[in-house]
């Protein structure tokens, strides 16, 4: 038996082109390009290598504006064989608890056995995304995944989870969410035909709300949370005193343990 | 859609005490002692739940640390930890107890099953947090880096219940122990079987690892050690100090990810930090910011850690740390002669 595997994938502003506000001080993330979140690529490539083990269908999906659909095509150069934008203005003011209703329904309707995402994106690192779609949809759920074994024979994926001073391998029944951790799927490059039929021939198929059955259940009225107010974090005071040799630091050292 | 909620049929501050084959998570007695300061303000009670199997000594070791009351689900399927069955688990005592404010350590065990009570019971979830409050009318601030540190963001949640939170472990000081402290110990029905069961623990492999966020003195490594530890290892060798490294050094494999500081890594409070060959990104001075001292070398003198640093000195990390360590080794000779 082969596997519908659906990797989850979302637009971010890159986070290394983010600039500072001289006026305001504040972070400008309007001027960053949008790219791939970083997690979302090993996620990929930890969906890449299940399909390689047991064959099947792999689909990328990702909630986001229209030109989303630009790292969809980035996906699909990767090796997806298909991908969903899945996009509404009913979606606005969502935060984890709707956006991951959201992205449940979607893989119900790609029928996954398994939906891969990053560990957390880089914009609003909740890392709560992954484990809400297991919890909307009653499947079992695999996060801080550092390795992936997929057993179809047994109708379950293992996966090595990183756990504080260790590890643990955990056998999930399908359907599961696995959330790869950053850094242990380094992505491979994508081909060069792929890269040409992503960007010139690929289209996604878009879903809306509606087509999820979902309008009365997203947006900011359905979010639990809300963003109260924004304060710029004030840098810890220091007393930035350089020091010419080792004498002198060693002398400061000694003055922490007097 | 959820029907609106009435928030006044919500009370008390429950803290999630985590533990595994009876070992307990600093960050839970870090929760507990917050928690105490939250209660203070409301008037509430201060609830502690253990789920595990064999757990009566964490239980009362939670009356002595603060907790008015224990709610306590004592199962071998809790043992070692599956997401589903503590998520059902901690959904089914939410649903019978309504709690207004729901604390859980940021671990990765607190941050897999926190959505599993979350999702079902409609309750706001903020993630990853570092500082909390709550308001006159019982409204939890919580408060949490964005945006890659520079900001602070205070996430409300006002029409649910309950307010639920992930801590960042690390961040606030641990309750102690007081033995003449008195509580009560409940034990909860457990509803779930190991027939339900949609996920199995092959194989639990958890050693000795140095917690970092208990250091006093703490070496972190950066980029610039080029992938060599050895000067990083003689100077925390000379300081009695742990190990520990920014992402760059973690992504390049020279070091193990449970000892990475910052945003995606950990929080530490040490009277002692020593950033060798770290630039300063600001999601690694998130992590590193509430040490005592910090102590900078690096051969940039642009680089940020200067900005984030008490002590700082421009120079070639492979002459300085093992200068610094010879002069600290020395002065320490010379202290234990007559």
């Amino acid at each position: 038996m082969t596997w519908t595997i659906v990797v989850g994938v979302k637009q971010v502003p890159d986070a290394d082109e983010v600039g500072i506000d001289p006026d305001t001080g504040r972070l400008d993330r309007a001027s960053a390009p949008a790219v791939m979140n970083g997690p979302d690529q090993h996620a990929l490539e930890a969906a890449l290598t299940i399909r390689d083990q047991v064959g099947g269908e792999l689909y990328a999906m990702s909630m986001g504006p229209p030109n989303a659909t630009s790292i969809l095509e980035e996906a699909v150069a990767m090796g997806c064989d298909d991908a969903v934008l899945i996009s509404d203005r009913a979606f606005a003011g969502s935060d984890t608890w709707p956006t991951s209703l959201t992205l449940a329904r979607a893989a119900e309707a790609l029928e996954a056995d398994v939906v891969l995402c990053g560990e957390e994106t880089t914009d609003s690192s909740t890392g709560q995304v992954p484990p809400g779609i297991a919890a909307h949809n009653g499947w079992a759920q695999l996060t801080y995944a550092e390795a992936v074994d997929a057993r179809p024979d047994e109708d379950r994926l293992v996966a090595r989870r990183d756990v504080e001073g260790g590890h643990e391998l955990v056998a999930a029944d399908l359907p599961v969410v696995v959330a790869a951790a950053f850094g242990e799927f380094p992505p491979r490059p994508a081909p060069l035909h792929r890269k040409i039929y992503g960007e010139n021939d690929f289209e996604p198929t878009v879903w809306d709300a509606e087509d999820l059955e979902i309008e009365d259940e997203v947006g900011l009225a359905v979010s639990p949370t809300s963003v109260g107010s924004m304060e710029t974090v004030q840098p810890v005071e220091r007393k930035s005193e350089v020091v010419d040799d080792v004498d002198d630091l060693a002398a400061a050292v000694e003055e922490v343990f007097a | 859609m959820t029907d609106a909620i009435d928030v006044d049929d919500y009370a008390d501050v429950w803290v999630f005490v985590e533990e595994h084959a009876g070992e307990v998570m600093p960050v839970s007695w870090e929760l507990l002692a917050e928690g105490a300061k939250l209660t203070e303000k409301t008037g509430d009670d201060l609830v502690a739940l253990t789920i595990g199997e064999a757990v009566d000594d964490v239980a009362a070791e939670a009356i002595e640390r603060g907790a008015d009351r224990v709610l306590a689900a004592d199962d071998p399927v809790f043992e070692p930890y599956r997401a589903d069955p503590y998520g059902a688990q901690f959904r089914a005592m939410v649903e019978e107890r309504n709690p207004s404010i729901v604390l859980i350590g940021g671990t990765h065990t607190g941050r897999d099953f926190a959505g599993r009570v979350a999702v079902p019971t409609h309750a706001g979830l903020t993630a990853d947090v570092t500082e909390i409050d709550v308001d006159e009318e019982g409204i939890l601030q919580a408060r949490r880096p964005a945006f890659g540190g520079d900001l602070l963001a205070t996430i409300l949640c006002e029409d649910h219940r309950p307010q639920m939170a992930t801590i960042r472990p690390g961040v606030f000081e641990a309750a102690g122990r007081d033995p003449d402290r008195e509580g009560e110990i409940v034990d909860v029905d457990v509803v779930v079987d190991e027939s339900d069961a949609i996920s199995d623990v092959l194989e639990r492999v958890v050693g000795d690892t140095a917690d970092i966020t208990e250091a006093d003195r703490i070496v972190a490594v950066g980029h610039g050690i080029e992938g060599d530890l050895e000067p990083a290892l003689k100077l925390a060798d000379a300081l009695d100090a742990e190990l520990a490294a920014s992402r760059a050094a973690v992504d390049e494999g020279w070091i193990d990810g449970s000892r990475q500081v910052g945003q995606t890594g950990k929080t530490v409070r040490p009277d002692l930090y020593v950033a060798v060959g770290i630039s300063g990104a600001i999601q690694h001075v998130e992590g590193m910011n509430k040490s005592e001292t910090v102590i900078a070398i690096n051969d940039d003198p642009n680089a940020p850690i200067f900005e984030h640093a008490d002590y700082a000195i421009v120079g070639d990390l492979f002459e300085v740390c093992p200068a610094l360590a010879d002069r600290l080794t020395d002065q320490r000779a010379m202290e234990v002669e007559p």
